[in-house]
């Protein structure tokens, strides 16, 4: 069966022209991708109510804008590896995110217009974490301090805190539907899922330029892998959503993720052997044509 | 309620110092320890106190669950500690273990011409080009005090957040929230160290030190805040199990 399919997939790369299948970054630079990434994440965080996966688009959606955070601070060399600005994103983004949730829990955290819940209480942890990064950064950056001579180290830790706190956010609603704390405490962070939200979003953000960094690093290609993990995330997610919540909600998430995460690996293994020099490959991953 | 909210903030701040403190005690080799040509751990920072920080959260946490109420935040902290040290001793010791006796190196510093505990010669022993090899006994002893300071402060930010007495947040809350604090610091002090680091001996510990718990007291200020403003909500007490 894996024959015919590469066989298949061989034929299919050949039919179609090359153009259509090239995803582009070009017109997100770092600053555009910033601003949409935050707005989106904040409208897919304030609404809690949406349904499941739209709100894992909104996910993936704040992953590639930490990655690209992540890229932007570790390319210049941090000393002591990129995991490290990764899982700093998390640190802050679990302070913020259980933050956010105490107020958005308070009556004034959370209006109720028409039926449709609208948690503003969540952008105060949203709020303090961008103080609370922009603050590091300084600290991390500044000439009477720690002085890391970094370009946009200010910048790329206040980025960081807010999409690690939006990440956290987003997925505590994608799995509890609410922000109510009688609902996130047995459901996300008693049972210890808050755990895998750390984890697997400290991967989507600090994996990418991870595995790609070197001297032909491409932005393109760094951010390919950062939505194929969003993918593997909302997978995560599904199934434990499909155990919290219903398989209305869980069900197309984990189909979003499964079909997010076969077409962006396919186009992050595509980008690699385009821009390789020569690939050889083992035998061990079918598609490098072993 | 304004001494509690104080007393949390005391100790997330004195915890954040600990913790900061903890990094800069650590034999941290990265990756050239990993070829045996540097002193210390062959992983960075983060990790190992990482490690040793979340089996710190165990152990206290354990201990923590003999009380059925108000937990006593010493003796709860010391546990922590214990918890740290154990494991950052099993670790450098496996560690020797497989320099010395797989690698076949001794192990020296690099940083010192002299240990400052055995008062033996070091320079001997290092082979030229090479910044020292495995966990000599200065920094092994620095090791034991790093995460004694870093458990015990660990513990600390997460007995005050889970004591009925303090924040009363559910057990998962608080523990948490005090990896997070301690991770922000932990990783604030690694940029400081940038790379490796030795133990109280290496001459990079007191050129550095000061700068590592300013910027840790003013992070660790900052998450207090952000804590005593989730506390003030009032909507994490109680900890709904």
């Amino acid at each position: 069966m894996g024959e015919e399919e590469v066989k298949q997939e061989e034929k299919e790369e050949k039919a179609k022209p090359k153009e259509e299948f090239k995803l582009s970054f070009d017109y997100f630079n770092e600053s555009r991708l910033g601003i949409f990434a935050l707005i989106i994440g904040i409208l897919v965080a304030i609404f809690p109510g949406l349904p499941a996966f739209i709100k894992g688009i909104g996910m993936m959606i704040v992953f590639v804008w930490g990655a690209d955070s992540v890229r932007k601070t570790a390319r210049y060399g941090l000393g002591t590896g990129v995991p490290s600005i990764g899982v700093l994103a998390m640190g802050f983004g679990i302070i913020g995110g259980i933050t956010g949730i105490a107020v958005a829990s308070l009556s004034f955290g959370t209006l109720v217009v028409g039926g449709v819940e609208i948690a503003f209480g969540v952008l105060a942890g949203v709020a303090l974490l961008a103080l609370l990064g922009f603050v590091s950064g300084n600290l991390a950056n500044g000439d009477k301090f720690i002085n890391m001579k970094i370009p946009g180290l200010e910048r790329g830790m206040t980025e960081l805190g807010m999409a690690g706190t939006l990440a956290v956010l987003i997925e505590t609603s994608i799995i509890t539907g609410t922000y109510a704390i009688t609902s996130v405490l047995p459901n996300v962070i008693n049972n210890g899922v808050i755990a895998v939200i750390f984890i697997i979003s400290a991967f989507g953000m600090l994996q990418p330029l991870n595995t790609c960094l070197g001297a032909d690093e491409r932005r393109g290609r760094t951010l390919l892998m950062s939505i194929e993990i969003g993918g593997i995330a909302s997978i995560i997610l599904g199934l434990v959503t499909t155990l919290t919540l219903s398989a209305v909600q869980g069900v197309p998430l984990i189909v979003l993720g499964a079909v997010v995460w076969v077409v962006f690996y396919r186009a992050y293994m595509k980008a690699c052997m385009k821009e390789a020099y020569a690939v050889k490959g083992t035998g061990l991953i079918k598609t490098l044509g072993g | 309620m304004i001494e509690t909210l104080l007393l949390v903030l005391v100790c997330i701040i004195i915890g954040g110092l600990l913790s900061s403190l903890a990094v800069h005690l650590m034999p941290v080799g990265g990756a050239p320890a990993a070829m045996a040509t540097a002193t210390g751990i062959a992983t960075g920072c983060v990790m190992l106190m990482t490690g040793a920080a979340v089996t710190g959260l165990f152990t206290a946490s354990t201990v923590a669950s003999f009380w059925v109420t108000k937990p006593n935040v010493i003796l709860v902290a010391l546990s922590g500690a214990v918890g740290s040290m154990l494991m950052m001793g099993f670790t450098m010791f496996v560690g020797n273990l497989i320099y010395i006796f797989g690698a076949g190196i001794v192990p020296c510093s690099g940083r010192v011409a002299v240990d400052p505990i055995t008062k033996e010669s070091q320079t001997e022993y290092k082979t030229p080009r090479t910044d020292g090899h495995g966990v000599p006994p200065a920094s092994f002893v620095s090791g034991i005090l790093g995460g004694f300071s870093g458990g015990f402060g660990g513990a600390l930010i997460y007995v005050v957040l889970v004591s009925d007495s303090y924040a009363h947040f559910s057990v998962a809350t608080a523990g948490i929230v005090a990896m997070g604090i301690f991770i922000a610091n932990a990783i604030i002090a690694a940029y400081n160290i940038g790379g490796t680091i030795e133990g109280f001996h290496d001459p990079k510990f007191k050129a550095r030190i000061r700068t590592g718990l300013t910027c840790s007291l003013i992070v660790s200020v900052l998450c207090g805040v952000i804590i005593v403003i989730a506390m003030l909500t009032g909507t994490l007490a109680g900890g709904v199990m």
